[in-house]
Formats: C-alpha cells, sequence, structure tokens
C-alpha cells in the first residue's frame, strides 16, 4: 500500500560509514530483502527507514512524502526485531493490543482484531499467556501479529528467523512470504541468510560495506551477478581469469583464459583491454568424455564428496587453480583420475576483476 | 531442585556462616535487647527497675495529646515525602545513566555518587552556607537582587531537613534504578515507538513497570535511612524538627529513660516495618507477568 524511495541515503557513526549512497525504489506490495555478510549496513538502514536511526543525508519517502523528520511512531510501520522484543510484563494479548491502543483503536475493535490476528499467525489459544510461556518459534509469530496487527504501510524485519532452529526457520521462510503476499503488506527484510533472501524476496539487495552492489530479482543476482564479491556470496563460484577478445552477439563474447579459449555469455559493457573473472558455478560444470570442444578443460580429480543426490568435485587443472564442480552421484572417477570439465556458455557471466 | 546442586548449597551456607554470626552478635542480639528492654519497669536511679511491665508503651500510644503518635506520623509523612521526591528527581537520572552511551556520564555518575563521599556533617555544614536564614548564600542573593527585605525561611524547619536528605540520599534511590533499567532491553522501547507509542510513554508503558524492582529497593531504602535519620534534622532542623530518632534519642542520653527510648524505638521500627511490607503488597502487583 505504500512505495518507498530510498535516495542516496548516508550514514556515518562516529568513524564508520555504515551505510554509503544507498539509493533504492520499493514498490506496492513488494517483498526486498537486505542481504549482505554482518556489518555490512543492513540493520543501520533498516532502523533509517524506521526512525531509529537519523541519516547523516540523503532522503527516505514514503509514498512521495519525506520522512526524514518524523518520528517512529508517526511513520506508520511495523517492526519485528531479532530477539522479538516482546513486552514480557504483558500478556499475548496485551502486547498486540499495545499498537491498537496507541492509536485510540475503540476496545471491541482491539478484542476482534487481535483474536484475528492470533489467529493468522495460529496461536488462537495463547493470548492470556506471558511472552517467556511461549516457545520461540511461538514468541516470533506473537512480534509478527503485534507487528501487523496496527495494519502498517510497511513492514520491517530485522533478522527475524536467526534466533529459530534450522527446521522451524526453513518453514517460517514460506509461512512469513505467504503473510506478506496476503496482506499484501510493502515489506523490508533483513537477512544474512542467502537462502532466506532467495526464498521470500521479489528483489534482493546485496550488500557490502554500506553500498549497495546489486539491486535485482533472485535469478538476476544469481545468473549475473554485478561484482565479483556478489558472486562469490551468493552460491559457489568458480573464478577463472578472462580477457575479452572480441564480441561475438550482444550477449556473448569470446574469451582467452589460463584454461585456453573459451566462450561465454555477457551482454555488459567490454571495453577493449578490460580484465574479467568469468564466473562459473559448480553445477554449470559437467565432466564429460568430448576432450576437443568448445569451453573445456583438463583437470585431475582432487577431492570427491558424495552427498546422495550428486558428488562436489574438484579439479586440479594444468595450471594450478583448483575448480568445484557437480557430478551425478554414480561418476565412478577416483581421486587423481583426469577428467574433463565442461561448461555451457550460458551459464557462465563475467564481472569486474 | 535438582540434588545436583545441593552439595554447592551446603558450601554457601558454609561461606556465608561468619556473615551470619556477625549479624547475630552486632545486629540481632542489640534489636532483641531493645525489645526486652522496652517491657522493662522504668526507674530514675537506675537504666531500669525489676520486674516488665506494658507501662511504656501505654505511655507512647495513649498519651493525651497524642504527642508520640503525632511525631511519628510526621516522620513517615517526612518519609513519604523525601522517598517521593527522591524518586520523581531520581527516575529520570538513573535513566540517562543507564541509557547514555556518552563520555559525560561517567562524570554525572561521580557526580550522583559525590554525597556519599563527603560525611554528614560535611554535608550539612555546606548545605547551611547555602541556606542559612541571614547570611546564606540563597538569602543574601535575592536580598542583593533586591526581590525580598528580610529572608525566605528555608533552614531550621521541614524544608532545609526534606532539601538536606534528598541530597544525601538520592544516590541510595538512584543506584538501584539505574541497575534494573540497564537489564531491560533498549529495545522493548523501539517495539512501543514502532507501534506508535511517543517516547514518554514507551519509557511509562516498558520501561517504568519493568524498572519496579529497582524502584521498590531505592524507595525502601530511602524511607528507611529517612525514619531513622537523626544528624541532618538536627544540624537542619534544629529545635523546630523533631522526630522520633530525635525523642528515642532525647530520651536515651537527657532524660535516661532507657526502657521509654527503647518503646519508642520499637514502635517506630513496627510502623516502618508495616509502610514498607504495604509498599510491596501494593506495587508487587505492577509486575505479576515478569515474577512469580
Ligand atoms: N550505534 C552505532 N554506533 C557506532 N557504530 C555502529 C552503530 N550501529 C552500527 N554501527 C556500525 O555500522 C556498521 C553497520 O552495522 P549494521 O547496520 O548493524 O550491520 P548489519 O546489520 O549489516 O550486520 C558496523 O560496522 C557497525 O559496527
Ligand atoms: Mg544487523
Amino acid at each position: 500500500m505504500t512505495r518507498v524511495a530510498i535516495e542516496r541515503l548516508t550514514k556515518r557513526f562516529d568513524d564508520t560509514l555504515a551505510v554509503d549512497a544507498l539509493d533504492l525504489e520499493i514498490g506496492d506490495h513488494e517483498f526486498v530483502s537486505l542481504l549482505g555478510p554482518s556489518g555490512c549496513g543492513k540493520t543501520t538502514t533498516l532502523r533509517c527507514i524506521a526512525g531509529f536511526e537519523e541519516p547523516t543525508s540523503g532522503r527516505i519517502a514514503f509514498d512521495g512524502v519525506d520522512v526524514v523528520d518524523r518520528f517512529p511512531e508517526e511513520r506508520n510501520i511495523g517492526m519485528v526485531f531479532q530477539n522479538y522484543a516482546l513486552f514480557p510484563h504483558m500478556t499475548v494479548r496485551e502486547n498486540l493490543a499495545f499498537g491498537l491502543e496507541m492509536r485510540g483503536v475503540a476496545s471491541a475493535e482491539i478484542e476482534r482484531r487481535t483474536r484475528r490476528a492470533l489467529e493468522v499467525v495460529q496461536l488462537g489459544d495463547f493470548g492470556h499467556r506471558y511472552p517467556r510461556q511461549l516457545s520461540g518459534g511461538q514468541q516470533q509469530r506473537v512480534a509478527l501479529a503485534r507487528a501487523i496487527v496496527i495494519e502498517p504501510a510497511i513492514l520491517l524485519l530485522d533478522e527475524p528467523l536467526a534466533n529459530l532452529d534450522a527446521k522451524l526457520r526453513e518453514e517460517m521462510r514460506f509461512f512469513i512470504r505467504g503473510l506478506q503476499q496476503e496482506v499484501g503488506i510493502t515489506t523490508v527484510y533483513v537477512t544474512h541468510d542467502q537462502g532466506e533472501a532467495m526464498v521470500m524476496s521479489d528483489r534482493i539487495v546485496v550488500m557490502f560495506e554500506g553500498v549497495a552492489d546489486q539491486i535485482g530479482p533472485p535469478q538476476e543476482i544469481y545468473n549475473r551477478p554485478a561484482t565479483r564479491r556478489v558472486a562469490s556470496f551468493i552460491g559457489q563460484s568458480n573464478f577463472v581469469a578472462a580477457e575479452v577478445v572480441a564480441r561475438e552477439d550482444p550477449d556473448h563474447v569470446r574469451l582467452t583464459t589460463p584454461l585456453g579459449p573459451m566462450r561465454a555469455r555477457f551482454s555488459g559493457e567490454t571495453p577493449p583491454g578490460a580484465k574479467f573473472d568469468l564466473v562459473l558455478r559448480p553445477e554449470a560444470v559437467a565432466v564429460t568424455d568430448d576432450a576437443g570442444g568448445d569451453n573445456t578443460f583438463r583437470g585431475r580429480l582432487e577431492e570427491r564428496y558424495f552427498l546422495g543426490n550428486q558428488l562436489a568435485c574438484r579439479l586440479r587443472t594444468e595450471d594450478g587453480e583448483l575448480m568445484s564442480l557437480v557430478a551425478p552421484p554414480w561418476l565412478a572417477a577416483e581421486v587423481g583420475a583426469e577428467l574433463v570439465g565442461h561448461f555451457a556458455a550460458d551459464r557462465t557471466w563475467l564481472v569486474a576483476r | 531442585m535438582s540434588t545436583a546442586t545441593r552439595p554447592a548449597r551446603a558450601g554457601a551456607w558454609l561461606l556465608a556462616a561468619p556473615a551470619l554470626g556477625l549479624l547475630t552478635a552486632f545486629l540481632v542480639l542489640p534489636y532483641l535487647n531493645m525489645v526486652v528492654m522496652s517491657f522493662r519497669t522504668p526507674s530514675t536511679s537506675n537504666v531500669f527497675a525489676p520486674g516488665f511491665t506494658i507501662a511504656n508503651y501505654v505511655d507512647v500510644l495513649g498519651d493525651e495529646d497524642l504527642y508520640y503518635l503525632k511525631i511519628l506520623w510526621e516522620t513517615l509523612s517526612l518519609g513519604f515525602v523525601t522517598t517521593l521526591i527522591c524518586l520523581v528527581l531520581g527516575f529520570p537520572l538513573a535513566y540517562h545513566l543507564a541509557r547514555s552511551r556518552s563520555r559525560w556520564s561517567a562524570l554525572l555518575y561521580a557526580f550522583v555518587l559525590s554525597p556519599l563521599l563527603v560525611g554528614v556533617v560535611v554535608r550539612c555544614y555546606g548545605w547551611i552556607i547555602i541556606l542559612a536564614n541571614n547570611e546564606g548564600l540563597i538569602n543574601s542573593s535575592l536580598r542583593q537582587l533586591g526581590w525580598i527585605e528580610t529572608y525566605i525561611p528555608l533552614m531550621y524547619n521541614w524544608v532545609g531537613v526534606t532539601i538536606g536528605l534528598v541530597h544525601i540520599f538520592l544516590p541510595f534511590m538512584i543506584l538501584p534504578i539505574t541497575a534494573a533499567i540497564q537489564s531491560i532491553d533498549p529495545r522493548l522501547e523501539e517495539a512501543a515507538r514502532s507501534l506508535g507509542a511517543s517516547r514518554l510513554t514507551a519509557i511509562r508503558r516498558t520501561v517504568l513497570p519493568l524498572a519496579v524492582p529497582g524502584i521498590q529497593a531505592g524507595s525502601i531504602l530511602v524511607f528507611v535511612l529517612t525514619i531513622s535519620s537523626y544528624v541532618i534534622p538536627v544540624l537542619l532542623g534544629g529545635f523546630n524538627v523533631v522526630l522520633m530518632p530525635t525523642l528515642v534519642v532525647q530520651q536515651l542520653l537527657d532524660a535516661m529513660l532507657w526502657p521509654f527510648g527503647a518503646a519508642l524505638a520499637f514502635v517506630l521500627a513496627i510502623a516502618g516495618t508495616v509502610v514498607v511490607w504495604l509498599y510491596l503488597v501494593l506495587t508487587n502487583r505492577l509486575i505479576r507477568g515478569v515474577t512469580g
């Protein structure tokens, strides 16, 4: 129901530049994740949107209205904290009613809306309990219910699943995404877990040291990483030093690499002489018998790990590079065997070195 | 409790034994002695005469003009007022000390603790210099400004005593509340604000109720210290402010009426205990969700 526009958002703490000139447009109903390693400025960005941190410079607008000068309580946000921050001296129902009381909602209406919100998060019978009488997963859902019962313009979540065990975390991804779709609320989600961001988001903002390296849908982030650190942070990658020889067509280039001449998919700019890294995802590399074909390289099998549905392998190439690849679990090769790796040009990408 | 902790418990008792011994020797025994003394027969030539009586209590509680009960009531009232002022002044300071990350807060800490670092008599003379009727700092300044003709009575009355008590006991209110607030997650206030509460409302609805144990501890300390204070009321109140401890000391040292003095002291102790108990019962309701 609300668009968020962030322009040149910068936040400096004494000597750290936590957020550096971030530009981000979030559309109505959109689910955007801020993804990046610890300390990259995700929380700070979220707290600027919420109003708990005052930006050093830059603009934040909700539906075109600048909100930088507004207090958090004047921004109509719903926020879920990493540790949930449930009021320990209030029952679950009182926790949910708090935001409605602040809005002057009549008590009958408060009763109706808290009951509905508790049903939505499947905690219908827990209204009279205190937070400490609930499990971590239940507390998490109370925090979620408390944030949405006020029907905020924007939902902000800071690593809400970080304190849950692995199985519950997996379930809650789908639960939160489903809820967001149902309510249709504009959502900003902070996480350092790429799986979470991939599953839940319409778009992902990948941040490093306060800078957004790339903003885009999960597939684009994974298949066409904008920088080397995006490629290595999201999923696994082999990087092969490459130099562009010529452009073949708008989407493909010819390269020279230490592994020999290669063809790769790349539609970005290729100024003459520019140095790149060829991004090769392990699952894009297959073992082949055809030693002379396009995009092949030789290597000795150095490590193999049986993972059930696949075999994770590492090949040592002739010039000493270690290349990860994924083979079918029935591959018979033993450590020391000479193998040929092959990849399709369309499953590669280039990043600046 | 699991059985595994039992040996540790026994060890803890052993460790506490010397302290318990000291407490018994220097606190419990004198207290019992006082209770016994309060039931002894008064004497003019000796500390007490043989035999036991309840006459001392009849004298305290049944005085025709209700003189002693009036003094008791004034003592307790001074306790309420001092505690309330300390709470109202102390809570914001404690909140600031607990939450501020500024380098000035260390200085503020030292300032808050400073009354404890100087002896009580010295502090009182400091206040006398400020509050005195003719040559006091406040009165002479106001006179020089031409705002007053003679003086505002700030000393040798309840005002002076209250100011002195608040100054000296404020740290006992601030320290437990600061400790309590430090253990409250600052995210709770942020959660409240994200839900639409103003800064003050967020503090009132989250920090204040959760700081109740600290408020209880601070209030009880200040109240008990106030109703048993002697030096400050004597120095800053003079003859105009008579409190229970003043009476007790008069009976014991001037009149040498030990049994009667003991009865007065015991009545004050009981009254103070009842007030503290009532206070705890009432305030414990505020924290039902957090404890028990
Ligand atoms: N209140 C603060 N004071 C000083 N530095 C801070 C503060 N909050 C965050 N930082 C710094 O800003 C950077 C970004 O922090 P944060 O936004 O919390 O990262 P993330 O949430 O991505 O882990 C870090 O280097 C952190 O140390
Ligand atoms: Mg964070």
